[in-house]
């Protein structure tokens, strides 16, 4: 029964095809990708399409859980999506990724050894690191009048109503696990409710919740604190010298955006090839300096702008990336941390 | 005093509005403080390939969804407002239900409706949804114009020697027109600005322009978004302007 069903409706739908004259071709030789907004730049696809004869067609998401509602449908034309860790990690559990070929990535040597074997991904199998940063905060120097250094910043009295936080459960207790010396990954229900409080008498401080535009509001003048990824507000403090992007010294989140294979993939061969010519130096660097976020990978660094490489709000060194984690799978204790962060909100 | 109220109402509703529009002759990149006067925003715009990308795309869903749609929807309407026949009801209930049934209800069903036939989401999914969606509008505001039809014109024009075809395209049609276009009209704007069932559908290449939009907006709101929203103002504005000066001529 579901047969003939699905046989008729095919058949109507197939009828229909005319539309967008597709069906036919050459059909190794395209590319779908699927990636996030300002994320990779036309001309670097020219080179791969004159380099492979293979043609890119491309379209952007904004968020991770776009791509999960887009592959789950099973309806999805994907070849390459650009997940962030914590994705990456539920993506394979719901078997949605093929597992790589390294044989056919050759350039995979060029990735920094400190980015190899992520706890999201163990041995690369699925995924290969694209782009990185951290999550943080930055300051307006001159309103602030203090040089900050420490996540207490944000839930300091002096600063009531100059205060931004992202609108992010996850990073807004990894902030207050941290200020109270625990870890942002923590599953310990005490703790989360420890967290959980201070999140609360930090509400009246805050301005606003703001995960989209917080650089914005940063410039404008509205908050003096900014709590934010890195990219945005980078670029925020290289338009106005006011402002200074802050690590903390208990560390923060770090996050990374990595290539990967979904299992729908028709044209499976070109996404390696695709992959591949991502990993070498020259190409990714493009990718750095055209949207100012870093990359792990050795072998870009002779082609990424100086001043980038020099940043440490994008490339911080060893000892400060040292202190900062990937967010982990938290498991059970997620409900939790939800109710947590629903009465934080609600409050 | 009424005056005054109902100015405060006009500000409430257009006052964003005006502020996008000015905005995207702003030179300063962030949106909340006015520097001066400039065009750059639109320069940015018009060499803008994934806009120009964007904008093709919905103009070849729109008119297509729209063609279809009021062709489907014409005779839908049509049918019910002149015979009975057994099951009208049912039939009439289920023809205002995608206009009844929340949007990401109709994206999901959609969606995993594509998935079960084995059909790959591209640009064809995009403008099947859109049908789909439209077709009741159409219906709706053809049965309306339909509502005191004099049948007995049809009737007369039978008499006269004319054949079912020709009382349709002579008679019925140009009587009815005003209300095809207006279903028209609506059916493009409803499918130039959705956003909800278009994101799920969409397949590679088929980013639409409020696909476009919204994703540029998640890394801050440039001028070059006030920029290509102010010209889709002028767009549908034009476009609603023009139906209703068709439809007071053809009065």
């Amino acid at each position: 029964m579901k047969r003939r069903l699905q046989f008729w409706i095919g058949c109507a739908a197939v009828s229909s095809l005319w539309f967008s004259g597709c069906g036919g071709g050459d059909d190794d030789k395209r590319l779908n990708v699927y990636i996030w907004t300002n994320y990779i730049t036309q001309e670097l696809l020219d080179r791969f399409t004159a380099q492979t004869g293979i043609r890119v067609k491309f379209d952007v998401y904004d968020s991770n859980e776009a791509v999960l509602e887009k592959l789950a449908s099973g309806a999805s034309d994907y070849d390459i999506v650009v997940p962030t860790d914590y994705m990456v990690r539920i993506l394979i559990k719901q078997g949605l990724l093929v597992p790589l070929d390294h044989g056919r990535l050759t350039n995979l040597g060029n990735i920094t050894a400190k980015f190899r074997n992520p706890p999201f991904d163990p041995d690369n199998a699925h995924s290969v690191p694209y782009l990185w940063g951290t999550t943080g905060f930055a300051y307006n120097k001159t309103k602030v009048g203090a040089a900050l250094d420490s996540w207490a910043a944000v839930f300091d009295e002096r600063w009531k109503g100059r205060i931004l936080m992202l609108d992010d459960m996850r990073e807004c207790f990894g902030a207050a696990l941290r200020v109270l010396g625990r870890s942002a990954n923590s599953t310990n229900a005490t703790e989360l409710a420890a967290a959980r409080d201070l999140l609360i008498k930090q509400k009246p401080l805050v301005k606003t919740y703001n995960s989209s535009d917080f650089a914005g509001i940063l410039r404008s003048g509205d908050v003096w604190i900014a709590h934010g990824y890195n990219g945005e507000l980078a670029k925020a403090c290289d338009e106005d010298k006011n402002l200074a992007y802050v690590i903390p010294k208990e560390g923060c989140t770090v996050w990374m955006d990595n290539l990967c294979i979904p299992k729908s993939a028709r044209h499976v061969e070109a996404a390696h090839t695709f992959i591949n010519y991502m990993l070498e130096g020259k190409n990714i660097a493009a990718v750095v300096n055209a949207t100012s976020y870093a990359c792990a990978n050795d072998a870009a660094r002779l082609f990424i702008k100086p001043a980038l490489l020099a940043d440490p709000a994008r490339y911080p060194d060893e000892a400060t990336v040292k202190r900062c984690d990937f967010l982990d799978d938290l498991g059970e204790s997620l409900q939790l941390r939800d109710r947590y962060w629903t009465e934080v909100k609600a409050k | 005093m009424l005056r005054a109220v109902s100015w405060l109402v006009y500000v409430f509703l257009y006052a964003p509005i005006a502020v996008l529009v000015v905005f995207s002759f702003n030179s300063e990149r962030q949106t909340a403080v006015w520097q001066h006067f400039t065009l750059d925003w639109y320069r940015v715009l018009f060499r803008d390939k994934l806009i120009g990308h964007a904008v093709a795309n919905s103009l070849v869903v729109g008119l297509v969804a729209t063609v279809v749609a009021t062709v489907i929807g014409t005779m839908a309407g049509l049918a019910m407002a002149r015979h009975v026949f057994f099951g009208k009801r049912a039939t009439r209930s289920l023809l205002y239900l995608p206009v009844i049934v929340p949007e990401i209800v109709v994206g999901a069903a959609l969606v995993s409706l594509f998935g079960f036939i084995a059909m790959r989401l591209s640009l064809t999914t995009v403008i099947l949804a859109h049908i789909a969606f439209s077709i009741s509008y159409v219906a709706l505001v053809v049965q309306a114009r339909l509502t005191g039809f004099d049948w007995s014109l049809e009737e007369a024009a039978m008499d006269l020697g004319a054949n079912r075809w020709q009382t349709f395209w002579r008679v019925t049609l140009p009587l009815i027109a005003p209300g095809v276009l207006a279903g028209a009209l609506l059916v493009f704007t409803l499918s130039i600005d959705d956003y909800i069932i278009t994101s799920f559908v969409a397949g590679p290449g088929a980013t639409t322009l409020p696909l476009q939009i919204y994703s540029m907006v998640k890394t801050g709101v440039t001028p070059e978004i006030n920029a290509v929203s102010t010209l889709l103002l002028v767009v549908t504005i034009g476009l609603i302007a023009a139906a209703q000066r068709l439809e007071t001529s053809r009065r």
